[in-house]
């Protein structure tokens, strides 16, 4: 492996103060498949688009809505080898409190300490930013949890947003369909049909992925229970 | 919408494009072409199979030593696409990590989590400066007595995914082509139907009749779980029944 390291930093200020890398690289996301997260009351869920290109293809030989914690779920836009480098580095960092504090980690605390980490890919010598933005949900003191995790290693709190292609599209269709008083149930329901907005073609428990978080933590929904959703919405 | 222009290192060392792209990684799946030649793998009911030209150049060269088979586990093996530098060095890291995870866990590495390890591995050359991503590509082949007969290929950009059937190098798009065909019908092929199959892909894109010592084809099976690659008469018996099948 490399013992060399470019000691500077390959994310400059442009002559109009823009760091132009970042933008960049949130145009990576934007090209990326949609996902989907809405706060319900007693709840968040994660959805997201799983087109594979050819049939050859094994759909659940990888997964994208990934476990961090018991009670802490992410998903992603962008680019999937970066986003399986931030799980790992979710999970190390959920595993670290642990061992310090010997209580589950926030999710507050999660989210500030990856958006630290993809701070740093902006700024280290010889590295560029990551190119995904995160959705982040958990569980913790009694309410649910939505975040967003940019590349520049800005963080967002949510009750509901969308990532990826259509993204314009589809917080829009939220900012209509959204209410306080969603139960997690109608939050599924409405996330489908966010989704849905922008998928081509038919949609089946086989290309898109759902996980669901409240006070029982979090898990992804089998493809069984896709397809209970999936069959009421059509 | 940032519409602007690169400083013209984008092209260069792995860093974003103004369309949110990265040129070298591009360019390192051009690099897989280089040699010219391409590789198929498929799996059946219980067994996976990857083949791969066999071109010597030189008549002075051994043909032994010429191979791009190579074994990383007892149980698991790998067709390698491409730069045969880089392939070398990746099939080296692999049978490192391999090992590894053996000592660590006592137990085998699964094929999946191989796959995964060698794609977090290619990942980091995508997003460090200081070095330029591997111009190669590889497919594992196993059978994990949990999953059954597994197929999994990475790349360049760090992507890793499981497959019943893939290609990789020149032809790869008219291969993947004939494989989905194949596929949409069946997918239960049996030992000798998968075997002569992945042959067939590679026959019909090349629109070439192979001789044994033309092709290498590497199995793994339920009933023999070892990697091992086939000799010039059972490839010869796989040619023959293709050949009185037409």
């Amino acid at each position: 492996m490399a013992t060399e390291r470019y000691s500077f930093s390959l994310t400059t200020f442009s002559p109009s103060g823009k760091l132009v890398q970042i933008e960049y690289a949130l145009a990576a996301v934007a090209a990326g498949a949609p996902a989907v997260g809405i706060k319900a009351k007693d709840g968040v869920v994660l959805a997201t688009e799983k087109k594979h290109k050819s049939i050859l293809v094994e759909e659940h030989s990888i997964i994208k809505v990934e476990v961090v914690t018991d009670h802490i779920g992410m998903v992603y836009s962008g680019m999937g080898p970066d986003y399986r480098l931030l799980v790992r580095q979710a999970r190390r960092v959920a595993q670290q409190y642990y061992r310090t504090y010997l209580e589950p980690i926030p999710t507050t605390q999660l989210v500030q300490r990856l958006a630290a980490i993809m701070q740093e890919y902006t700024q280290s010598g010889g590295v560029r930013p990551f190119g995904v933005s995160l959705l982040i949900c958990g569980w913790d003191t009694d309410r649910p949890y939505l975040f967003q995790c940019d590349p520049s290693g800005a963080y967002f709190p949510w009750k509901a947003t969308a990532m990826g292609k259509n993204f314009i599209n589809g917080k829009t269709f939220l900012e209509k369909r959204y209410n306080e008083d969603l139960e997690l149930d109608d939050a599924v329901h409405t996330a489908i049909l966010t989704l849905k907005e922008s998928f081509e073609g038919q949609m089946s428990s086989d290309n898109i992925e759902i996980g669901i978080c409240n006070a029982k933590g979090f898990r992804r929904l089998t493809p069984a229970e896709v397809q209970d959703y999936l069959a009421n919405i059509a | 919408m940032a519409r602007g222009t690169s400083a013209g290192f984008d092209r260069h060392i792995t860093i974003f494009s103004p369309e949110g792209r990265l040129y070298q990684v591009e360019y390192a799946f051009k690099a897989i072409n280089q040699e010219g030649l391409t590789s198929v793998a498929c799996k059946g009911e219980d067994t996976a199979v990857c083949v791969t030209q066999k071109k010597v150049p030189d008549k002075l060269l051994d043909p032994i030593t010429v191979t791009h088979m190579y074994k990383i586990t007892p149980t698991i093996g790998c067709v390698m696409t491409g730069m045969q530098g880089d392939s070398r060095y990746q099939v080296m890291v692999a049978q490192n990590e391999a090992n590894n995870f053996k000592y660590r866990y006592r137990y085998d590495m699964p094929i999946n989590d191989l796959c995964r390890r060698m794609a977090d591995i290619n990942q980091v050359y995508t997003q460090n400066a200081e070095m330029r991503p591997l111009g190669c590509g590889m497919i594992l082949i196993g059978y994990d007595d949990e999953l059954g007969p597994c197929v999994y290929k990475t790349d360049p950009a760090g992507y890793y995914c499981g497959h019943r059937a893939c290609s990789a190098g020149v032809k790869q798009t008219e291969a993947n082509s004939f494989l989905e065909k194949k596929y949409r019908k069946k997918t239960n092929y049996n030992h000798d139907e998968t075997i002569q199959l992945a042959i067939t892909c590679l026959m019909t894109v090349l629109s070439a009749d192979f001789k044994p010592t033309e092709v290498e084809v590497a199995v793994v099976s339920k009933d023999e779980p070892a990697f091992r690659t086939l000799t010039e008469q059972e490839i010869d018996y796989h040619l023959s029944a293709i050949a009185e099948r037409d």
